[in-house]
């Protein structure tokens, strides 16, 4: 990091805050506006419904006294009608209902409208005008029937009775419209006051961990919102992120220390050297000896690098199926003069065949590196045994058990760290690095490393998938003329 | 021998060449792609050491594809500080026939200088070899010294074969691990010594004259001659 991060992050506080201030207000009133459009588009077919109704109603009511007046008209005469509207027009309270007789000529003979309003049309049918009654404006129904011999019957109500209904609608709606608005401005108001706390939190904690305190958690309920869901998913980076800057320090601590011996060593040698200027063959002596002093350092790095190529996991491309029977055998065979010299027998109990997917090369150097760690730890007169087995189902475990001290149920884990060095292998070559590349070829393979007490000794393991594939041998890249004709499992 | 150097690292090109000469061999020098692919294709060389990075646009193993489609056959060790199996793999694959990752010890690069130009004289398909007075019949895998019998385990029987088929020179533990077990990574041991003194226990224990020797700083060889 070029940049002091956390200083940045400081600096960009208030804007992102008020950024999330404005998104926040944006997201609010966009669900207002959203509530209100949905209330319109309830209201407007009810409107639309209520409407017809209404008028539909008006009409088939004013039909329906129209033709009762018509009737009398036809069975009783002209009088007989004139005398009936004039009666109920003296019954009504207020103008509610308009009538009017009038005769051919349009002049009235009977009604409580003094003169035939010339806004309606001389032929019969149902109109809605607006007229002038008793001097004030009014939007009226109007039902107009033509009787025989040319009389008009004209049959109307004011409208002005639904208005305040009307009104009532209206006020609901706009009532409605503000209440929604209200508590959607403060829905959005306590929503964005309950994520901003939170997003605080995390931009807390978030800050103490850019700060270089990898211990911090975000604070994640187990119940399942997104939030939490989310808060969760980053603990799990955090946490990986921990271990892997943990191993990473480790790794560093580690390789500082182991390289700093040799160095020294050789600083040392070189030295002396300078310092005694000692005869010829005891100069070359310790500059030989200042050779296998740095081989040491490569070596080392060359073990890290080997580690490194393989925890990238290119190499899974390279997967092959190999019978890590013939692999075992082969490593036994490599190693048994190591284990006559010792006075430990080494043994191979083999599966007849154990065909897996995988790299022959990090195979062999794994299992080597369990022959190896055996065989250094087990005693004189002990064993060690190197299996391969079919298990139940059908995956193939290799296996390496020695009888030597083993390791102490608390420390299995430790040992595949980088470095780690038990306590029994004080004094034994090695840099530690040899169970850590067991595990890291494990891991490529998608299984594990397994330490299992042996009773005495220990007992490590791999479980790996069968394949059912038939081996290809793969033809040499390399043609050697006459060179050894030895199965090329890998080149 | 005369072999052909293409590295820009100038420490490591006295190194070598100083060596080359020392021991014998002669020795031409390019600083860059262009030349050194210029020399590889004009001159006969017995075999080149070729750096793959190098400065110009032209990298090693550019140039061991162009020799090869242009039918050169000359043997080639490439050397490089990419010490991925990967590497190696793409390395071998252009056309090289060795890979030595750097550091390396010159012991180790002229030994393997010597198995590619002896591979490349060509043998025909050998039915027997004979260093000195031990002999090995490839077909019955018997092996003797003088009118002696040596029984061999099937891995000590292969051991032996490279080391008769590179009788006279030097051939190093790596170069063993690699051709006679197959192991291409370090196995951090010194097993290989004590699978070499098993050897020489059934080879040479009985007899005056040791035919497998040691090599210091580098490895072992089996001298035909005193």
């Amino acid at each position: 990091m070029s940049k002091p991060l956390p200083v940045n992050l400081y600096d960009s506080g208030p804007r992102h805050v008020r950024a999330l201030r404005s998104s926040a207000l944006k997201l609010s009133v966009g669900y207002i506006a959203l509530g209100l459009i949905v209330l319109v588009l309830f209201a407007a077919p009810l409107w639309y419904a209520w409407r017809v109704t209404i008028e539909d109603n008006r009409m088939a009511i004013l039909q329906a006294d129209a033709q009762r007046l018509a009737q009398v008209f036809r069975h009783e005469g002209p009088r007989a009608l004139a005398e009936l509207l004039s009666e109920r027009v003296g019954m009504q309270i207020a103008n509610e209902r308009l009538l009017l007789f009038a005769d051919p000529q349009l002049k009235p003979l009977a009604g409580n409208i003094d003169h035939w309003p010339s806004q309606v049309p001389l032929t019969p049918g149902f109109n809605t005008l607006r007229l002038q009654i008793d001097g004030r404006p009014a939007e009226v129904a109007l039902v107009h029937l033509q009787l025989a011999g040319g009389y008009h019957l004209l049959v109307g109500r004011d409208t002005a009775f639904y208005v305040p209904l009307e009104r009532r609608f209206w006020y609901a709606l706009f009532g409605a419209a503000v209440i929604l608005s209200i508590f959607g401005a403060l829905g959005g108001i306590l929503i964005r006051r309950a994520l901003m706390a939170r997003i605080h939190l995390v931009r807390q904690t978030v800050s103490a961990i850019m700060l270089g305190d990898l211990t911090h958690r975000l604070p994640a309920e187990p119940v399942g919102d997104e939030l939490n869901t989310l808060s969760q998913t980053i603990n799990g980076m955090l946490c990986q992120i921990e271990q892997l800057v943990h191993g990473v320090r480790n790794v560093s601590n580690a390789v500082a220390h182991d390289l700093r011996t040799p160095l020294a060593e050789l600083r040392v040698r070189l030295e002396e050297l300078s310092l005694t200027r000692p005869s010829p063959d005891h100069t070359f002596a310790e500059i030989d000896a200042a050779v296998s002093d740095v081989d040491r350092v490569i070596s080392i790095f060359n073990a890290l690098l080997r580690l490194a190529e393989i925890d990238s996991g290119m190499r899974r491309s390279g997967f092959v199926p190999v019978d890590v029977g013939e692999i075992a055998a082969a490593a036994v065979d490599f190693y048994q003069p190591a284990g006559e010299l010792k006075g430990a027998r080494l043994q191979l109990l083999r599966a007849d065949t154990a065909q897996v997917r995988g790299d022959p090369v990090l195979l062999a150097q794994a299992i080597s590196n369990l022959i190896d760690n055996a065989l250094k730890y087990t005693p004189a007169g002990g064993n060690v045994v190197v299996s391969v087995t079919r298990q139940a189902d059908q995956r193939i475990e290799v296996a390496v058990a020695d009888t030597g001290p083993g390791i102490a149920e608390g420390d299995r884990r430790k040992v595949t760290e980088r470095f780690y060095r038990g306590d029994a292998s004080r004094g034994t070559p090695g840099v530690g690095l040899g169970l850590s590349l067991v595990d890291a070829v494990a891991r490529l393979h998608g299984t594990m490393l397994e330490l299992q007490d042996n009773h005495p000794g220990l007992r490590a393991s791999i479980v790996l998938g069968q394949d059912t594939r038939p081996i290809e041998r793969p033809a040499p890249v390399v043609s050697k003329p006459g060179e050894l004709q030895h199965e090329p499992v890998y080149l | 021998m005369k072999v052909l150097l293409v590295e820009d690292n100038e420490r490591v090109t006295q190194f070598v060449l100083k060596g080359l000469t020392e021991s014998g061999h002669t020795a031409d020098h390019a600083a860059n792609g262009r030349d050194g692919m210029a020399l590889a294709a004009n001159e006969p060389y017995d075999a080149i050491v070729l750096d793959r990075m190098l400065p110009g646009d032209i990298d090693g193993l550019a140039i061991i594809e162009a020799l090869r489609k242009a039918g050169k056959r000359t043997p080639i060790l490439i050397l490089s500080a990419l010490s991925d199996v990967d590497e190696r793999i793409r390395g071998l694959r252009a056309g090289g026939d060795d890979y030595l990752t750097k550091p390396f010890a010159f012991g180790e690069l002229l030994a393997r200088l010597d198995a590619l130009t002896r591979r490349s004289e060509g043998q025909g398909v050998q039915t027997r070899l004979d260093v000195a007075d031990l002999r090995m019949d490839l077909l019955t895998r018997k092996v003797t010294r003088g009118d002696r019998d040596v029984v061999l385990q099937p891995r000590e029987f292969k051991l032996l074969e490279y080391l008769m088929r590179h009788a006279d020179q030097v051939v190093t533990r790596t170069m063993l691990l690699e051709n006679v077990w197959d192991y291409h990574f370090d196995p951090q041991t010194n097993l290989i010594d004590v699978h070499i003194s098993k050897l020489r226990q059934k080879i040479d224990a009985d007899f005056d004259r040791p035919l497998l020797r040691t090599v210091r700083n580098a490895g072992y060889t089996l001298s035909s001659h005193e």
